[in-house]
């Protein structure tokens, strides 16, 4: 039997019960629909979790720390004396640990980092501000990965380039409660004052006095760069002994932090796998965005599971279907047969005419499930940017997201489900001997 | 002497029902010659249709053989036997069997949708057989707006759309009055008489006179005119009681 042939066939077969079909095909339709819709509601909401957590950042990056606690004793409270200088940490990050950061495939940067251990006020005129101010062991801090927003992000001595959210912090301390506060300070190109604090043993208060020039505004990144002051690595160790009173060593110290960046995405978890086993702690917004996605992936398959089992209840009144059709059309089947009908074109035609049921029944699902979607995103949006005015929170773009693959792999789903429900039927009708088949009543 | 066209061999057909075994055919040998037209009579029962679907490869013997043109029916595979069917053999039956949804045209045009003709070529051959049956006015109605013998009419182009060699009817006047039942003997005598082989299952007397040659049938066995005549007897006696 041609092809064409065999289509126009089940088509003409299909037609001539059209409410039989049609109320076959609903069971479909709901299932395919509930298939659709919980999936698309897991991606939506997958998608609107991931956005919303665009501020972890950077995924091409690492952050490497020392271990705190007795090697091998799992990160016990007894502080002691390690093997470096300072209390408590298994391994120091020096330069020879960095060196073999940098050796591990995939990474493009390995910058060294140290905070500021004291107290450090900065002052712009009347405004008085607070910042994060870390020491990077590199002289462009584009190695991070982040972007200038205006001016460099070269570093030199008495230089600082600052995170894009720094000027709000600045304040008036003497601006009364209800009075309006001066808006955030254009710092670029500015110098600032800096002072440094500390307490001598008998609680005396000593300062120290420095200038930082502005030389860059990062772009904002939603990330801990928007809060911080970057400065060479050499200026920060200088205050760093100031306030410690003696000279660091960074071989046998090492320093507080070490960012590894990675070239690409996929490999980040390799590198940081490395680093762990070296005996330092690597953390990375990949490991936590992988459990995000993991929760999101059993998610959908529990939601694609509920729409299976719809499914599942339709395939049974598919095969109900096909069955009470085969019995119906016994004669008509031995007709068949007489008149040159092998058992594959009787196969062929029973089964594709399950199959018709299920993609009907797949299509109209797709139709509504998408339908349903976006109407339950009109919906949602509308409450949830009411809920997000607020709380001052952005608002999700979409609820119920409905990725391309979905509908064609729902539609081919369909139809699988109506060949498999179909086949016991068809194979009985084909297997039918047509003597007996003619004489069925 | 030519060799037969059909040739049956040792013959037979039993159905097992539960303990019972009903013994259908019952060892028939048997031949029929090509361009013969043969009817096949017996009391109710006698085995007459069996025979022909065995004939018609549409069921398989419990033993012996069916030699058609040559080929053992034995011997062909599902495929091959659904081959037969189409292309050697029209089947004409009692019912008519008719697809109720489908016009007298894509009726007879049916069996061309698995010999694998384009729909223009099907249709236009159909047409072509609803005029030789006098039918060609009711080419687009369905069998429930036309009588008893315009669906057996429909039936017979339907058996020869694919233009076989040997047509089988069973008891094709059966459901039809005495008028009808003329016509479509006339017209299965007009195939005989264009050189195919006809093989008719019949209850009445009067139409074997159409016959070439008669075969009788008695539980499931030929018998000779007549041992068939004394056992008609027996039955008609038995009916009498
Ligand atoms: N599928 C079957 N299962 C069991 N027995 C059957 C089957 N088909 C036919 N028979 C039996 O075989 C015997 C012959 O049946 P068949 O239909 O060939 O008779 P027939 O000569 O055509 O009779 P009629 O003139 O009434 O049509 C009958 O006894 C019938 O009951
Ligand atoms: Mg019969």
């Amino acid at each position: 039997m041609r092809v064409s042939d065999l289509i126009a066939l089940i088509l003409e077969n299909l037609g001539r019960r059209k409410a039989r079909v049609a109320l076959t095909a609903v069971g479909v339709v709901i299932g395919t629909a509930a298939v659709v819709l919980l999936v698309s509601l897991g991606v939506g909401l997958q998608r609107s979790a991931t956005q919303q957590l665009g501020g972890i950042g950077d995924l091409t990056r690492i952050d490497v720390y020392p271990v705190y606690g007795e090697p091998g004793g799992g990160g016990g409270i007894v502080v002691m004396e390690g093997p470096g200088g300072v209390p408590g940490i298994q391994q120091p990050i020096n330069d020879q640990t960095l060196e073999q950061f940098a050796a591990m495939p995939g990474v493009t940067a390995v910058i060294a980092r140290d905070w500021v251990n004291g107290g450090m006020m900065l002052n712009y005129g009347r405004l008085e501000g607070y910042g994060s101010i870390m020491g990077l062991g590199t002289d462009n801090a584009a190695d991070l990965g982040v972007t200038a927003e205006a001016g460099t992000l070269t570093l030199s001595k008495g230089t600082a380039v600052i995170g894009a959210m720094v000027p709000q912090q600045f304040f008036d301390p003497r601006v009364r409660p209800g009075q309006e506060p001066p808006p955030p300070p254009d710092l670029l190109g500015q110098t600032l004052k800096a002072t440094l604090i500390k307490y001598s043993t008998d609680g005396v208060e000593i300062r120290k006095m420095v200038q930082v020039r502005v030389v860059g505004v990062m772009a904002e990144s939603r990330g801990e760069a928007d809060w911080s002051i970057y400065m060479p690595l050499s200026d920060v160790t200088a205050y760093n002994e100031w306030f410690l009173g003696k000279r660091i060593n960074r071989q046998k110290d090492g320093y507080a932090n070490a960012v590894v960046k990675v070239g690409d995405v996929d490999q980040v978890l390799d590198v940081a796998d490395q680093i762990n086993e070296l005996g330092f702690q690597a953390s990375t917004p990949q490991s936590f965005v992988q459990g995000i996605n993991s929760f999101f992936i059993v998610l959908q398959v529990v939601f694609g599971g509920v729409g299976a089992i719809a499914l599942l209840v339709a395939a049974i009144g598919i095969a109900n279907t096909m069955a009470m059709a085969i019995l119906e059309r016994t004669r008509e089947i031995g007709l068949m047969k007489a008149v040159g009908a092998t058992n594959r074109d009787v196969l062929s035609v029973f089964l594709g005419e399950a199959a018709g049921i299920g993609f009907i029944g797949g299509l109209g699902g797709v139709a509504l499930g998408w339908s349903a979607g976006q109407i339950i995103n009109v919906l949602a949006l509308a409450y949830l940017a009411g809920q997000s005015a607020q709380s001052g929170a952005p608002p999700p773009t979409e609820a119920v997201f409905t990725p391309v693959w979905l509908p064609i792999f729902s539609l081919v789903f369909a139809t699988l489900i109506g060949v498999i429900s179909g086949l016991y039927p068809a194979l009985r009708a084909a297997t039918l001997v047509p003597v007996n088949a003619l004489k069925y009543e | 002497m030519s060799t037969p066209f059909i040739r049956f061999a040792g013959l037979r057909k039993h159905f097992v029902m539960g303990r019972e075994t009903v013994r259908a055919i019952d060892s028939i040998d048997l031949t029929i010659d090509q361009h013969t037209f043969s009817a096949v009579v017996g009391p109710s029962g006698s085995g007459k249709s069996t025979l022909l679907y065995l004939l018609g490869g549409l069921d398989r013997p419990t033993a012996g053989s069916i030699e058609v043109g040559g080929q053992n029916l034995d011997q062909l595979d599902e495929n091959d036997l659904a081959r037969y069917r189409r292309r050697m053999v029209g089947f004409i039956f009692q019912s008519f069997n008719l697809i109720a949804s489908m016009t007298a045209l894509e009726n007879v045009a049916f069996p061309m949708r698995f010999a694998r003709r384009v729909r223009r070529e099907r249709n236009q051959r159909a047409l072509e057989l609803l005029r030789l049956v006098g039918l060609a006015n009711r080419a687009y109605h369905r069998p429930i707006e036309l009588s008893g013998g315009q669906q057996q009419r429909v039936a017979i182009a339907r058996a020869l759309v694919n233009d076989p060699q040997l047509i089988l009817a069973d008891e094709p006047t059966g459901n039809l009055d005495t008028h009808s039942g003329a016509a479509i003997i006339q017209l299965l005598s007009d195939l005989h008489a264009q050189g195919r082989t006809v093989v008719m299952v019949t209850h009445d007397p009067r139409l074997s006179r159409f016959a070439t040659n008669t075969i009788r049938l008695v539980d499931g066995r030929v018998v000779s005119e007549a041992d068939y005549e004394q056992a008609l007897a027996i039955d008609a006696a038995r009916a009498a009681d």
